[in-house]
């Protein structure tokens, strides 16, 4: 039964060509191994979680504080959030602590003993370091605040408690403003401070004196953590808000490691502003020395360094103010820093 | 070489035994290999990686004759300017008929109290249920899926009280309301999936939300509301939250929605949290155009549409107007 003419030995040089065929089989086997043991997250998670809609509570055993202050009893066990599920708690509101760096959330709900109607929830955002939990803090500070003596930088809007505590920002939000509520609120986040040490406090006040005191907006200044002003090159920048006669305008101001440093993250935001967003430069002012200024179409922006940090103006409503307001706060870095 | 060797020579001199040696080999290695194929194959894959022609997941609930209508009421008590917003649409019976299965689609992001205003307020959710069941409908159905405790969100917002007492009957989602539905033509909303299992039978959709700051979006009203329709890690779509906002835009087509302005969270929205993010703005808008409502909304957190990229695309794309007045709204105060 003729099946196949061939019944020789495999020659050396056919050996070799099989051999290598199996060569580069195993390679693409061990790539597709590697890649498979690198799975994208993203993929993994449709994999497993593409179905789920409850379930993504995370009990915690213990009370977020103990002992808990004698006017509340805990309404829920405590919840826990990483990063990749903090939307599933505050939805949108994450992507300002992802943006800030946060770590994760922690959360609990407690009643009134007196009145189970009323209850509080406390929310501890555990931001890494204190410039971050302070960065998270001051862009969500409210207006009309009354300031509390419970922590750094605490204040009472309304029903609602926040202060930064080391590396967390801490939120108490109560379901009213009542007297036994909001006595039982502050009780709630003293405890909360008492029982937590914390090694090191945000401590802004310095930086944040640099700024010139005529005409900043009170409770303006803010902490930028990432994508200052758009741009992905820029974080850990200061910005305040200013008066100036009928306009406003924003100045800014951040720290950099040297002069070469701020020199740099000058020179790059300079380039945002004129390549990525279409701005055209229309000035260097004599002083402050290397300043320039940026018609960005409807309004200005100017940006200077001076030593180790980076400063300007922006969106700023004319050239005239935008000149004027960097030479201010030129001479109030050189006289405070 | 032997016929007995692993691999026998096939030849003129080969024989049955050996072609049937190695014939038996080969299949065994192909059963072999098919049988490790089934093994792994997933039968159920992730719904983005679905290969499926897309169907729309959702059928339009508009009522044809309706055509675009709005109506803006201004007061503080929600019952009273709903109602009479309504009205001004020509009844709740022009939108819900006798024997209608309606779902009544609200805000219940979070297990907040509804003082904060960061969901639909349990008094928009209740009126809305006994209007509906008034005009005689068959059933009407309260529904979000909130992803965090679904059960503590409509509980401590009020919402589930209220539409029990109501009348209405409230949905919490599970598991197996979730099926993959996709947007015909749609880039992001593909095989995802969505909460459709309340749908089955309904015949009229209303969609009623609070209006909002929202730190991603600009902006949190009627078309955003429809977010809450998405199961899975929704929260990747935050990275394009304008695209994601349009194609719900275009995928929903609801009976109307309800956009609940008597109080705006003006800061730090979606959650809010103090009752200073609010601001007494005393205006609720019924509108059978979405896009229309929500540009109208933008205005109570004094803004423009031009600052919500995403009502300018939808109404590119035919999902309504952002031009609200030419709708020519019917307006009354019930102060």
């Amino acid at each position: 039964m003729a099946i196949s003419p061939s019944s020789r030995l495999p020659s050396a040089r056919e050996s070799a060509a099989a051999a290598t065929v199996c060569l580069a089989l195993c390679a693409v086997l061990a790539w597709l191994a590697h890649t498979q043991s690198r799975f994208s997250p993203a993929v993994d998670i449709a994999f497993h979680e593409a179905k789920a809609t409850a379930g993504t509570v995370h009990a915690q055993a213990q009370d977020l504080v103990s002992p808990l202050p004698a006017a509340l009893r805990p309404m829920s066990a405590a919840e826990a959030f990483a990063p990749e599920t903090l939307s599933d708690k505050i939805d949108g509101k994450a992507e300002v602590y992802l943006s800030a760096g946060v770590a994760g959330l922690r959360c609990q709900r407690m009643a009134l003993a007196a009145a189970p109607a009323s209850w509080i929830e406390l929310f501890v955002f555990d931001m890494g370091k204190p410039s971050n939990a302070y960065s998270v803090y001051s862009s969500q500070r409210r207006s009309d605040v009354t300031d509390l003596q419970l922590a750094d930088y605490a204040y009472r809007a309304g029903n609602e408690i926040a202060l930064v505590h080391g590396p967390f920002y801490v939120e108490v939000v109560a379901t009213d403003e009542g007297p036994a509520t909001i006595e039982a609120a502050s009780a709630l986040a003293r405890a909360y401070v008492a029982a937590t040490p914390v090694s090191a406090h945000a401590d802004v006040s310095s930086d944040q004196a640099l700024f010139p005191r005529e005409g900043l907006v009170p409770g303006s200044v803010t902490l930028l953590s990432t994508d200052v002003f758009g741009f992905d090159g820029l974080g850990n920048v200061y910005v305040a808000r200013f008066r100036d006669g009928k306009d406003e305008l924003t100045l800014f101001l951040a720290r950099r490691t040297g002069a070469r440093d701020a020199t740099a993250a000058a020179a790059a935001l300079r380039g945002f502003f004129v390549d990525d967003c279409g701005g055209k430069e229309v000035a260097r002012p004599a002083l402050p020395a290397g300043a320039v200024i940026i018609d960005a179409g409807g309004s200005f922006e100017g940006v200077f360094s001076t030593g180790a940090f980076l400063a300007g103006v922006h969106q700023a409503p004319s050239r005239e103010g935008t000149d004027r307001w960097l030479k201010r706060l030129s001479a109030s870095l050189a006289e405070k820093r | 070489m032997s016929p007995d060797a692993p691999f026998p020579p096939i030849g003129p001199e080969a024989t049955r035994r050996a072609f049937l040696r190695r014939a038996l080999k080969a299949g065994a290695a192909i059963a072999a290999t098919g049988g490790l194929a089934a093994w792994l194959w997933d039968r159920h894959p992730p719904g983005t990686l679905g290969l499926r022609a897309p169907a729309s997941a959702l059928p339009d609930f508009r009522v044809s004759d309706a055509g675009r209508r709005m109506a803006i009421v201004t007061g503080t008590d929600r019952v009273r300017t709903l109602r009479r917003a309504l009205e001004a649409m020509g009844g709740i019976g022009r939108f819900i008929k006798r024997g209608d299965r309606v779902i009544v689609k609200v805000n219940a992001a979070f297990a907040a109290p509804s003082v904060l205003c960061a969901t639909t307020h349990p008094d928009v959710a209740a009126e809305l249920v006994r209007l509906c069941l008034g005009a005689g409908a068959a059933k009407v159905l309260v529904t979000d899926n909130p992803i965090n405790d679904p059960e503590s969100c409509f509980a401590l917002s009020g919402i589930a009280a209220s539409v029990g007492a109501a009348g209405g009957a409230l949905v919490l989602p599970r598991a197996a309301d979730f099926a993959d539905g996709s947007l015909p033509g749609g880039r992001l909303i593909r095989n995802w999936p969505m909460l459709l299992g309340p749908f089955r039978g309904v015949t009229k959709l209303i969609g009623a939300a609070p209006v909002k700051h929202h730190a991603r979006a600009g902006a949190s009203m009627t078309i955003k509301n429809w977010y809450g329709l998405l199961g899975g890690r929704r929260n990747q779509f935050h990275q394009d939250i304008n695209g994601i906002i349009v194609e719900l835009a275009q995928l929903v087509r609801p009976t109307f929605v309800v956009l609940d302005g008597t109080m705006s969270m003006l800061t730090n929205g979606p959650t809010g949290g103090s009752l200073a993010d609010l601001k007494p703005t005393h205006t609720l808008v019924v509108s059978t155009d979405p896009v229309a409502a929500d540009a109208f909304g933008a205005t109570l957190l004094g803004r423009t549409f031009h600052d919500l990229p995403y009502l300018s695309r939808a109404a590119q794309l035919g999902c309504g107007t952002t031009d609200f007045g030419a709708l020519q709204p019917a307006r009354d105060d019930v102060s």
